[in-house]
């Protein structure tokens, strides 16, 4: 990164970050007091969704467990991560069923809303990209992802979603080193 | 709505699929093969007769193979024309009798050097040429109907024109290179009898293009979508929509076709806005001022004279069908019916009716009308004061849902139905060969419908 666009975020303190104990408590069970994992100072032992790919699977999937899916995720230009930069919040996430009036389908849409740190962030669509990789990877592929910019927070947001929403571009984004080098080092801290 | 009637059958799953996601199945114009154009690099080629995986054409190309076309019109030899991510479109041929017969060197002489590699499994297939040109991933191909021109698109904003030299060198010159787009040319499609090329992308818009002069430049360009517009069909020469039997005169029926070939070959378009539409170029005769017809297509007449400039305008919206985009439309060259499907995972057919009256969208009405000629008089007492007042009325009559399981749906294409069962289950009265319908999505699968009423 040539040059660091907002020099002054605002910084969240991971330990307020919303969270929940990963024990078998049945997703909508919320427990933000209790949580193990909040005391964790390293990010880097947080569980990752690999060892819970099962589960994923089994056990109905809630916005929280999307936002702890992305939370981590490194900001390209700062070392900190989306949720400590408030990019990505839990309030702003949601899961709905694709086709409501398809009755017992299993598609779902998982909705999550960006504000990047300045109005005219260039790397917005990176951001939502690696979002929408870090989801597509970790989530089952009954999941529709709508990875978007909160209206009102960039200066471009129509063009950045109609990008980030564009399958074909996501599809070759992927196929694309270069790129794929920035998402992964945004990944680093999620695993 | 939907008939009860109505319905798609699923007749075979093709096998073995690719693991990965699959883009596009291209029917072959006369022989019962498609191909399927994958993310892992490479085009299969499976039998509409079994249904069976016959090759994998492999080698070609560095990044997933977005789309494919096969060229018409040429005897004792396939041609497919490959574009992919990787920027290049592939030439590939193969001997329809392989196997038959002992191929010769003929043509031979001209492999690409450093080609040769891919062709160990599959030797049938032989890589003939790569067509260099496009900064960024191919997204569309497709032959003119002589099979001379070969139409390619891309990122990059840019349409290729190609002429295959057909020298027995693989030649291809550039005849042109249009970049009016706006954004990824997600599309392009030619006419099926004239030379004519539509396009369509993220800009919105769908634009036709025509030689005119030695040069080739646009002719149309069409607003009517609120997102990115995915694909694109033409309309069959000869295709008639479906009336209830004898539910509209002869005579009108005459005229109504009398009236669409004056505009030639409608266009169907789909979209990321989720809706598909209809589009109908307005005959010259009835566009008196030229300059009309330049302020209506909304380009500044600078280059070209007016006089090439056509307006089309928008024939019918598709019933709604769709809750995610539309990522592809095909239109039946046989039947007339329309199939869509997309991200949703749904499969939706569409049927053209004859509606004779005023806008009565009651399309069951015509199931009672009287036989013959005496429909004439029984229009009801909302006939518009318009003398020939049949229109034509689309509406759904079939669905599918979770038609590849949870999976996105790419792409639907008609082919001819070539397996055993089809002489059994034709139960159509018309002339046309029985059709089924193919589907490639996103997780490998490519699936084979026949569609019985």
């Amino acid at each position: 990164m040539a040059e660091v666009q907002n020099s002054n975020p605002t910084i969240l303190n991971v330990a307020d970050l919303p969270t929940r104990s990963r024990s078998t408590k049945k997703s909508g069970d919320y427990d933000y007091t209790s949580g193990i994992f909040a005391a964790v100072p390293n990010p880097a032992d947080f569980l990752s969704s690999d060892s819970e790919d099962d589960d994923l699977l089994e056990e109905p999937i809630d916005e929280q467990e999307i936002f702890d899916l992305i939370k981590l995720i490194s900001d390209p230009e700062h070392p900190l991560s989306l949720g400590e930069l408030a990019v990505v919040s839990l309030p702003d996430i949601s899961i709905k069923p694709t086709l409501p009036n398809v009755p017992n389908s299993p598609l779902q849409t998982v909705t999550v809303l960006i504000t990047p740190t300045i109005t005219h962030c260039s790397l917005a669509t990176v951001i939502g990209l690696g979002v929408r990789v870090r989801l597509e990877q970790s989530l089952p592929p009954r999941f529709r992802m709508d990875v978007r910019i909160k209206e009102g927070t960039h200066s471009t947001g129509d063009e950045v979603n109609k990008q980030l929403g564009d399958k074909e571009r996501v599809a070759a984004a992927l196929e694309n080193g270069a790129l794929m080098q920035v998402i992964a080092k945004m990944m680093e801290t999620c695993r | 709505m939907a008939q009860t009637n109505s319905h798609l059958t699923l007749l075979s799953d093709l096998t073995p699929p690719s693991l990965e996601r699959t883009w596009l199945t291209s029917p072959h114009p006369t022989l019962p093969i498609v191909a399927t154009c994958s993310s892992d690099k490479t085009v299969r080629i499976y039998s509409l007769t079994n249904f069976k995986l016959l090759s994998t054409i492999t080698g070609g190309h560095k990044r997933s193979v977005r789309t494919a076309a096969w060229k018409p019109h040429i005897s004792g030899e396939s041609v497919l024309a490959t574009g992919s991510f990787d920027a290049t479109v592939g030439i590939w041929r193969r001997w329809d009798n392989y196997g038959a017969t002992n191929t010769t060197e003929e043509n031979h002489t001209n492999l690409t050097e450093g080609a040769d590699d891919a062709d160990t499994e599959d030797e049938e297939w032989r890589f003939a040429v790569l067509l260099d040109g496009h900064d960024s991933e191919v997204k569309s191909v497709s032959w003119s109907p002589s099979g001379m021109l070969l139409a390619t698109c891309a990122r990059d904003k840019s349409i290729w024109i190609w002429e295959d030299l057909d020298d027995g060198d693989n030649n291809f010159e550039t005849v042109a290179v249009m970049q009016e787009h706006g954004g990824d040319v997600k599309c392009v499609s030619w006419h099926p009898v004239e030379e004519c090329l539509a396009s369509a992308g993220y800009d919105d818009t769908i634009r036709l293009w025509r030689e005119d002069l030695d040069d080739w430049g646009q002719v149309a360009c069409i607003k009517g979508h609120a997102g990115t517009v995915w694909f694109l069909d033409w309309e069959g020469v000869d295709t008639t929509p479906a009336s209830a039997a004898g539910a509209v005169s002869a005579d009108l029926q005459r005229q109504w076709c009398e009236q669409v070939s004056l505009s030639g070959p409608r266009l169907v378009s789909c979209s990321d806005d989720r809706t598909a539409r209809i589009w109908r170029r307005v005959p010259k005769e009835s566009v008196s001022g030229t300059a009309l017809s330049s302020a209506a297509t909304g380009i500044p007449s600078i280059i070209r004279p007016t006089g090439t400039d056509e307006n089309w305008e928008e024939d019918a919206c598709l019933p709604h069908a769709h809750e995610l985009a539309i990522y592809s439309v095909a239109w039946s060259r046989r039947t007339g019916l329309i199939a869509s499907v997309g991200a949703d995972g749904r499969i939706v057919l569409y049927e053209e009716r004859f509606v004779e009256g005023g806008p009565s969208t009651d399309a069951g009405a015509d199931a009672g009308a009287d036989a013959g000629a005496d429909a004439m008089d029984t229009t009801d007492d909302a006939a518009p004061v318009q003398s020939s007042s049949l229109r034509t009325e689309w509406s759904i009559v079939a669905v599918v849902d979770g038609a590849h399981g949870i999976y996105e749906i790419n792409h639907a294409a008609w082919a001819k139905r070539a397996d055993r069962g089809s002489e059994s289950t034709s139960t159509s009265t018309s002339p046309n060969e029985e059709e089924v319908l193919v589907t490639t999505a996103d997780d490998g699968s490519v699936k084979v419908w026949s569609f019985q009423r």
